[in-house]
């Protein structure tokens, strides 16, 4: 149907499945609701601050000794709580509903795993994500050094310019990033006036319009999306990068210029051992921002000429399809992938401190 | 072993305490009425100028029974219904533009039946035929059509079209002559373009359903929207081969093939008024006059013609696709209720008619409020027809009618797949239940 085009959600968290119901809609607010989300989250800080109150109080009543070792786990009890109610339930629940049917009403085993694995559609999905897996961390990391590098030589007024122009697409929502991009590409029939900027240029040097987001081949199109992405993020790598490298001893870098080192050995095997740390960070959270990449692909292309990743085929399966069960065994296998991430990043993180 | 500092302790108490206080405030409550308290809130996602012409009528209606409408524009109100049913917050009466949509409502237990609500057998003389049953489910009406847009149309540029003497077909075959003659005359027949955001594929979808009701007939249509005919199937190949030849033929179509998915279907019948038209015949919904450039928007009658869609054999046949609000009751008040039977007389739409792309379902209606002959002419090619069918892909299992119906469409006709393989992957796509 004509008007069909789908609200484009605020959040979406592959992580976890999100109750639908609980999604903040554009649907009019009427002051009365208003009025009571007010309510309640006043409600919500004062009946927060009387647990507080109420749980140091209950800590005072123990003898001193007891009241300072009681004192931080009641604090953050409450916490834990909450990570368990939205977090740790939602996720158990989504296991659970991965091995039921599309309405969750009964269980049909690892149907919903066999069946989307066996889908040639899935398997393309699958293999678009690992693409997106393979080139855009390592993309971001390279960029964003090369950027970082290369700014850090300029005269300090170059340098700011440049990074404010690079890192000024970080300010822009993902969706935004990608309504932008989809102007960069559009192809109008032949003859007439090309409004998307790639097209204006190959027409004018006497080309035929190319329906980009259609090349398939090679994955160009996919590849294109994923240039949206670099747009969007290499401002990120490459202020950590920056000051990743502006941390580098300098007494180092002249000690190997004093051995006679080659700029391009200092980078290598002076600077970038140095800021290794850095390089891994930057790499593991674009690695993660990619496994749930969702909105540039569905607001350009909604999966469509083979492009659809895990993200994009998750809202698909719950919000086309209604397939409760079929959305949460993809979360489940997204959720499995990004473990091992995790822990590696924990692990890092962790190393990282230890060595401070 | 953890140890806190005095100043770490406060900030992280007063971190968990907005945890908390966020966890706590995401516990509000949702509405929802049980009573009748002489107001109804109506949800629906049609145009605003359509809703403020029904609204407006509706609301003078109502206040002579004593009764306040609430009327809410919602967005994509196909999704946001369900999600709303779970959480059980949900309006007295909701305008539900699919009716697959209208059967999982029902299914859910949700849906009141309209049969001793509204006077049916009245209105099954004055609706056009097909459209009580589009929102019949197990033998009850549930959703009413209150609006309409009609699809079977091929738009064409009026002065251009006079000039060149080209005539309107009366079969499929004429439509082939015609298109031939455009390209003889060394212009380019059609314009194309199925591009739509998130919900690309959908223009070809159209296609497909005029085809298949008049090579298949309304029940071999109704079959198939049902999928006791398979998408792999003549009649479905059949309408296949046909748009292949219309769209897929070298000059047929502006830009050609490679043109038709990057094209949005809003401009691509813009080049129809072009000073030498760059396409002379776009098939698309009554609601396309809106896309149109605004100096033609401005005077339609004299700007833009239009056909209905020809029947597979001149004089045979004729039914008509098209899509529309169905306004489905979710309460059993007598309010509500009484708001329902106002929703079914026919001048309810008498304001939404001279401001808006609204066409009534009654055939009865006053086609002196319309504002054109244009329109006049739309609601003719309804009126006229031997049935409603309504949209096809919009009574299909999401799964399929939202989305391999018109993704794979797509794919096929962008070349990543070929019609085999399409056919093949809705086919398969269709839920087991």
């Amino acid at each position: 149907v004509w008007d069909a085009q789908s609200r484009i959600p605020g959040d979406l968290v592959p992580g976890v499945l999100v109750p639908t119901a609980r999604r903040p809609g554009k649907e009019g607010v009427t002051d009365m609701k208003l009025l009571s989300a007010l309510l309640t989250v006043v409600a919500g800080i004062g009946a927060a601050l009387l647990l507080y109150w109420l749980l140091n109080k209950l800590a005072e009543l123990m003898p001193s000794k007891w009241e300072e070792r009681i004192k931080p786990f009641f604090y953050i009890l409450p916490a834990y709580l909450a990570i368990a109610l939205y977090l740790i339930y939602p996720a158990l629940q989504t296991i659970v509903a991965s091995f039921q049917d599309a309405t969750s009403d009964t269980f049909i085993g690892l149907e919903n795993y066999t069946n989307l694995l066996s889908n040639h559609g899935f398997q393309q999905t699958l293999f678009n994500t690992l693409l997106w897996i393979l080139i855009v961390p390592a993309a971001t990391v390279v960029l964003g050094l090369g950027v970082a590098v290369l700014s850090d030589r300029l005269k300090s007024g170059g340098e700011k310019l440049t990074k404010t122009i690079i890192f000024m697409p970080m300010a822009i929502s993902a969706v935004g990033a990608a309504t932008v991009w989809r102007f960069v590409y559009a192809a109008q029939p032949e003859g007439q006036p090309q409004i998307g900027i790639l097209n204006a240029v190959v027409t004018k040097l006497g080309g035929s319009p190319v329906a980009w987001l259609q090349q398939s081949d090679f994955h160009l199109n996919s590849i294109m999306l994923m240039i949206v992405l670099l747009w969007a993020q290499v401002g990120f790598a490459m202020v950590l990068l920056s000051a990743a490298i502006k941390g580098v001893p300098a007494d180092t870098l002249e000690a190997a210029r004093i051995d006679g080192a080659a700029e391009r050995q200092i980078f290598f095997q002076v600077v970038v051992p140095q800021i290794k740390g850095t390089i891994i960070t930057v790499f593991i959270t674009v690695t993660i921002a990619v496994m749930k990449i969702f909105d540039i692909v569905y607001v350009m292309t909604n999966g469509n000429f083979n492009t659809n990743v895990l993200g994009n085929e998750f809202y698909n399966q719950l919000n086309t399809n209604f397939n409760n069960g079929a959305a949460a065994a993809i979360v489940v296998m997204l959720m499995i992938a990004v473990l091992p991430v995790m822990v590696y990043q924990v692990r890092h993180f962790k190393d990282e401190e230890a060595a401070a | 072993m953890m140890r806190i500092h005095r100043r770490g302790r406060k900030s992280l108490a007063a971190v968990t305490v907005l945890a908390a206080a966020i966890a706590l405030a995401g516990c509000g409550s949702g509405g929802g009425s049980g009573k009748d308290d002489k107001s109804v809130t109506i949800w629906s996602s049609v145009d605003p100028p359509v809703q403020a012409g029904l609204s407006k009528v509706l609301t003078d209606k109502a206040k002579a029974e004593g009764i306040t409408i609430k009327w809410q524009k919602v967005e994509n109100i196909n999704q946001l219904i369900m999600q709303k049913i779970q959480a059980n917050d949900t309006p007295d009466i909701a305008f539900i533009p699919q009716p697959g949509v209208v059967g999982d409502i029902v299914k859910r237990g949700k849906a009141f039946p309209l049969d001793g609500v509204v006077d049916k057998a009245a209105l099954e003389t004055s609706m056009v035929p097909g459209t009580l049953e589009a929102g019949t489910v197990n033998n009850k009406l549930y959703g009413l059509l209150v609006s309409m847009n009609v699809k079977s149309l091929v738009l064409y540029p009026k002065k251009p079209w006079a000039k060149a003497g080209y005539t309107a077909p009366d079969s499929i075959d004429a439509l082939n002559t015609l298109t031939d003659k455009i390209k003889a005359d060394g212009n380019t027949p059609w314009c194309m373009g199925i591009e739509s955001d998130t919900a690309t594929g959908w223009p070809a979808t159209d296609w497909f359903e005029d085809l298949v009701m008049r090579y298949g007939g309304p029940d071999g249509y109704r079959d198939w929207v049902s999928h006791k005919v398979k998408f792999d199937s003549d009649v479905v190949r059949e309408a296949a081969a046909e748009f292949e030849k219309l769209m897929f033929t070298e000059g047929n179509v502006l830009g050609g093939r490679k043109a038709i998915a990057s094209t949005n279907f809003g401009t691509a019948g813009n080049p129809m008024f072009d000073a030498k038209p760059g396409c002379w015949m776009y098939k698309q919904g009554s609601f396309i006059t809106g896309f149109f450039p605004k100096q033609i928007v401005a005077d339609l009658d004299a700007n833009v013609g239009l056909f209905g869609f020809p029947p597979a054999q001149a004089g045979g046949e004729n039914p008509v696709l098209g899509g529309g609000d169905l306004a489905t009751m979710l309460d059993d008040s007598a309010s509500t209720k009484k708001v329902m039977t106002m929703l079914a007389e026919a001048d309810i739409g008498n304001d939404a008619a001279a401001t808006s792309s609204f066409i009534s379902p009654h055939k009865d209606f006053d086609a002196t409020k319309y504002p054109n002959d244009l329109t006049r002419q739309v609601a003719k090619v309804a009126y006229d027809s031997t049935e409603f069918l309504f949209d096809g892909s919009d009574q299909m299992p999401g799964e399929v009618g939202a989305g391999t119906f018109w993704k794979d469409i797509t794919a096929w006709i962008s070349g990543q797949e070929d019609l085999d393989t399409a056919l093949k992957n809705i086919d398969d796509s269709w839920p087991a239940s």
